[in-house]
């Protein structure tokens, strides 16, 4: 049997090399969800030690389609750091990632401290901006299958953002078309309410789920709301867009 | 020929009227031209204004591009919307009502001109919209188990069963017919999610393709009809004590309710 930080090393390494490893589960079918979250927790600190910054937080498996997409039934978290930033507009390496995806998002920035049970009126109230976003996800399980507990302590198989131009979030988000085009043709179509009805709800969330493992979102954090439709597989020569009704639109490349 | 046409009528007909679904008439017509499936619906439509009932509308079918591809064609379909297919906002549909029923989130559009050409523009549908709304179309399946394919759809009228119109009628100039979100629930749970350009890129070019093809047919669009443009998002079951709730982002909300 493995230690927390044994396996919080194996997948950490996994990301950092872009090499595909087995589910930890196959191993250790007893992993719970809790010893999950402690790897992810290790191995996201072996990265901070490596100089990266914390920026927040990203919400997995909010929707209905995600979690028929992976095969699991509840929410899950994961860390996001400074490095997993991609230029909007730009172009992203495929040969960075194991087998990259990108699904179609809305991310909030908070401007006040939520932790524990808060409203969704508090939530609100904490949210300074809204953007469109794009987040690239890329299992480093083999052929992206895991178990809840694999996923997370893969830190939820957070790769990379692509994050369009913020606005107020004076606009009501609870129902917005979402289209992502590849090479200008529509792939996925989607609405913001298939994030858990309304994304404030993936926001409620979060701060529950942070507060569970004694942290919180800070003024400052992105909180990426999770995904509205399954996630698109990308392609070397794509260009992948997404398109959100009020809140404009964000792009990327595919190179090599 | 005529012959299995007729008896692909005859086996719909009798579904429709006994309320128990049938098997698929592909056996019949499933070589033919897609032409001999219309056919098959026209027969049936005869019998239904024979039997009184009026025709107030239209819809279009397999609009987006995954349900053509299951069917394997390159095109939509339609159906005819008759009288008694327009249940009031807030009345229980008895689940008999309908064989097999599924729900489908759609844009309605209420015509204020006939597109009485086969020559109609976009700008002529765009003009032609006295208004757009939510609506829920209850499709439903005359064929056991909804085993259909293209031919067996477009002769059971569509796969229609009713619909019900929202109560807040909206001019296009209102609406982002494109990108406007689109949710379905139940029970607070989003059965169904999408967008405008689900259908067909735009419900205008749905319609724009429904109304030159029905004046071809001889059946023209007219002041007044009822379009259902088609599904925003995938169809989703529903079954006897459901209320289902649809909301397309600027065009308000739509409910229908299963006894």
């Amino acid at each position: 049997m493995s230690t927390i930080e044994e396996y919080a090393e194996i997948v950490d390494e996994a990301q950092r090399t872009a090499t595909a490893i087995a589910q930890l589960t196959t191993t250790n079918p007893e992993l719970s969800v809790d010893d999950a979250y402690a790897i992810q927790k290790v191995s996201v600190a072996r990265r901070i030690a490596r100089g990266e910054k914390r920026i927040g937080i990203k919400m997995g498996l909010t929707s209905r389609a995600k979690m028929q997409q992976v095969g699991v039934d509840q929410a899950a978290w994961g860390r996001l750091t400074d490095a997993m930033i991609l230029e909007e507009g730009g172009t992203l390496k495929k040969s960075n990632f194991v087998h990259p995806r990108l699904e179609p998002e809305v991310v909030f920035l908070l401007n006040k401290r939520l932790s524990g049970t808060v409203t969704e009126l508090e939530a609100m109230s904490a949210v300074e901006a809204i953007a469109p976003a794009m987040e690239l996800i890329d299992s480093r399980y083999e052929n992206f299958k895991f178990t809840l507990s694999d996923v997370i302590a893969d830190n939820t198989s957070s790769s990379g953002l692509v994050i369009g131009a913020w606005r107020s979030p004076d606009v009501d988000f609870q129902n917005l078309g979402m289209v992502m085009f590849v090479n200008g043709r529509p792939v996925q179509i989607g609405s913001s309410a298939a994030i858990l009805g309304h994304p404030v709800r993936s926001l409620v969330m979060a701060a529950k789920m942070v507060a569970q493992s004694g942290e919180s979102l800070e003024p400052g954090d992105i909180v990426m709301a999770g995904g509205a439709t399954a996630a698109h597989a990308v392609s070397v020569g794509e260009t992948i867009s997404l398109e959100v009704q009020h809140l404009g639109s964000v792009s990327i490349s595919v190179e090599e | 020929m005529t012959d299995q046409i007729q008896k692909a009528a005859d086996r719909l007909w009798e579904a429709s009227q006994t309320g128990t679904a049938c098997a698929p008439v592909r056996d019949l017509i499933g070589d033919m031209d897609i032409s001999a499936a219309y056919q098959v619906q026209d027969i049936n439509t005869e019998r239904m204004l024979a039997a009184g009932k009026r025709i107030i509308g239209r819809k279009t079918g397999l609009t987006a591009k995954a349900v053509q591809q299951q069917l394997g064609v390159d095109q939509p379909d339609y159906g005819i919307l008759f009288d008694d297919m327009d249940i009031s906002l807030g009345q229980e549909i008895p689940v008999s009502r309908v064989l097999q029923p599924k729900v489908e989130a759609e844009i309605a559009f209420i015509l204020g001109d006939d597109l009485n050409s086969d020559r109609l523009t976009t700008a002529d549908i765009m003009s032609s919209v006295e208004y757009a709304v939510a609506a829920i179309e209850v499709v439903g399946s005359r064929i056991a188990g909804w085993d259909i394919g293209i031919h067996d759809t477009i002769a059971d009228n569509a796969s229609s069963g009713v619909f019900v119109l929202g109560d807040q009628p909206h001019k296009l100039e209102n609406v982002d017919l494109r990108l406007c979100g689109m949710v379905m629930e139940r029970r607070g749970d989003p059965i169904s999610v999408g967008a405008g350009i689900a259908c067909l890129g735009s419900p205008i070019a749905a319609t724009l393709w429904l109304a030159n093809i029905m004046a071809t047919a001889g059946r023209p669009l007219r002041k007044g009809d009822v379009v259902l443009s088609g599904a925003l998002g995938p169809m989703a079951n529903v079954e006897p004590g459901d209320a289902v709730t649809t909301r397309i982002n600027g065009l308000g909300t739509v409910s229908a309710f299963f006894s």
